[in-house]
């Protein structure tokens, strides 16, 4: 659709739960997001109200030209519902012959989702999500217990994502994907740090590897492995 | 020293694995048998043939602590402060005794603040650490841990692993997918398809793996 935007509001929002608060103000359009923050810093509490399913104090999440939204947890076994690995790809609306061609669990389709293990639970539930498109994707942690290898293959996956916001929310240090734009939540408070590669100079929960470059004057284009090696390598 | 002889568990199988005193990272793909291997070197399951020794005791009669994936799982009380107390209240530790030691334990994880706190309020990392600390309470001589740093940021990293090596454990073993973590342990194992693939010292190790992803990123980028 020519000249539809498609964006996320997050207008004067506040979350107030027990001891813990959180401002957030800012626009997401379209492209990839990463939302990065400390253990407890409020990362699934925003991702769950962008979501709707936490309630805000003040301020609205107001979605334009956004149709489907899908939010992945962090810990993907809460919400199993087939018996077996294709009747659960099934449910996602994959077809499992497709599904199943290019997956490495194709050995173990008529197993339980609970005979893998938490790993490859994980990978077998992204790779069943994002099988779909949708207008507004929110990942909690989608890397947490992936190995090295499926890690970057579906960071590869991510960073080709052109339509859609997604929001991946993360503290994944080593393997990233390319993001358009980098946020951070620090103090309570939602901060935009803009695009890559300026972005990456105002990030202060960078990874330990990008801030040794900074340190050196090599910024990396983006954030991912291939983006931190050419700067390494940068004379 | 950990001895793995003739190990058999499921279609998980290990017929040589000396593991030496100090930290011990377990690698490998997603099912590739580490948590398996981690289970029974902690005693929650015995092996269907074969033996594991820790010092020459089962792993049944040593005292071990274990940090499961999932922390919240193996929670039992609804306070923080009840369950970092359980272990030694179940051993019947006078309560002052018992006072000093949840006191301790949260002073070294710096987690003084989540004592009073509901553990369904708390964030996966600091339900990661409460378990720690439940962990620890006990000194054990070993302490198990099955990838509790994929709920951890980086600081929050170092500050466990700086209170891991001063925990005065004797063997501290432990899976992750964080190889620059990995790079710093003493020793090294490497599973694939449930079997076991390397062992050696990080040195040893990684320049195997050079073509792969487990190669530290800090590594390959020399820094």
């Amino acid at each position: 659709m020519e000249g539809w935007i498609v964006k996320l509001v997050l207008d004067h929002l506040t979350i107030v739960q027990d001891n813990f608060s959180l401002a957030a103000n800012g626009e997401f359009l379209e492209g990839v997001h990463l939302i990065s923050g400390a253990v407890g810093s409020g990362k699934s509490t925003l991702a769950l109200t962008i979501a709707g399913l936490i309630s805000a104090k003040s301020g609205c999440v107001s979605r334009c030209g956004i149709g489907s939204v899908m939010l992945s947890f962090q810990f993907p076994e809460y919400q199993i519902t087939g018996m077996t690995l294709t009747e659960e790809c099934i449910s996602w609306g994959c077809d499992p012959e497709t599904f199943f061609s290019s997956s490495e669990l194709k050995e173990k389709k008529d197993q339980s989702p609970f005979s893998l293990s938490r790993g490859e639970l994980k990978q077998f539930s992204l790779s069943c999500l994002l099988n779909k498109h949708y207008d507004l994707l929110l990942l909690d942690e989608p890397f947490g217990s992936l190995d090295c290898e499926t890690k970057n293959k579906f960071c590869q996956r991510l960073s080709q994502q052109k339509k859609g916001i997604t929001l991946i929310f993360t503290h994944e240090q080593a393997i990233l994907p390319r993001v358009d734009r980098i946020w951070e939540i620090m103090d309570g408070v939602l901060l935009d740090r803009g695009t890559p590669p300026d972005a990456i100079r105002q990030w202060c929960g960078a990874p330990a590897l990008i801030k040794k470059l900074i340190r050196q004057g090599k910024i990396p284009q983006n954030i991912t492995c291939e983006d931190v090696m050419e700067a390494a390598c940068r004379t | 020293m950990i001895e793995i002889r003739n190990l058999r568990y499921r279609s998980l199988h290990i017929n040589y694995l000396d593991i030496p005193r100090g930290i011990t990272t377990v690698i490998g793909r997603n099912g590739s048998g580490k948590t398996t291997l981690l289970r029974l070197c902690a005693g929650i399951a015995v092996p269907d043939t074969g033996t594991i020794l820790i010092d020459g005791t089962p792993p049944r009669q040593t005292n071990i602590g274990w940090l499961n994936e999932f922390p919240d799982r193996n929670m039992l009380f609804s306070h923080v402060e009840d369950e970092i107390a359980s272990t030694l209240r179940f051993r019947y530790l006078a309560p002052e005794e018992t006072q000093q030691a949840v006191q301790r334990i949260a002073n070294r994880l710096g987690i003084q603040n989540l004592l009073p706190r509901q553990v369904q309020s708390l964030s996966g990392g600091e339900k990661v650490l409460v378990a720690l600390a439940a962990a620890l309470v006990t000194e054990p001589e070993i302490i198990i841990l099955d990838e509790y740093d994929s709920h951890l940021d980086q600081t929050r990293c170092f500050e466990i692993e700086t209170v891991l090596n001063e925990s005065g454990c004797d063997y501290i073993l432990r899976c992750t997918q964080q190889m620059e973590s990995a790079a710093e342990s003493d020793y090294m194992v490497m599973l694939e398809d449930e079997d076991l693939m390397l062992a050696g010292t990080p040195p040893e190790v990684f320049p195997l793996l050079k073509k792969t992803l487990f190669y530290p990123l800090s590594w390959r980028a020399g820094l």
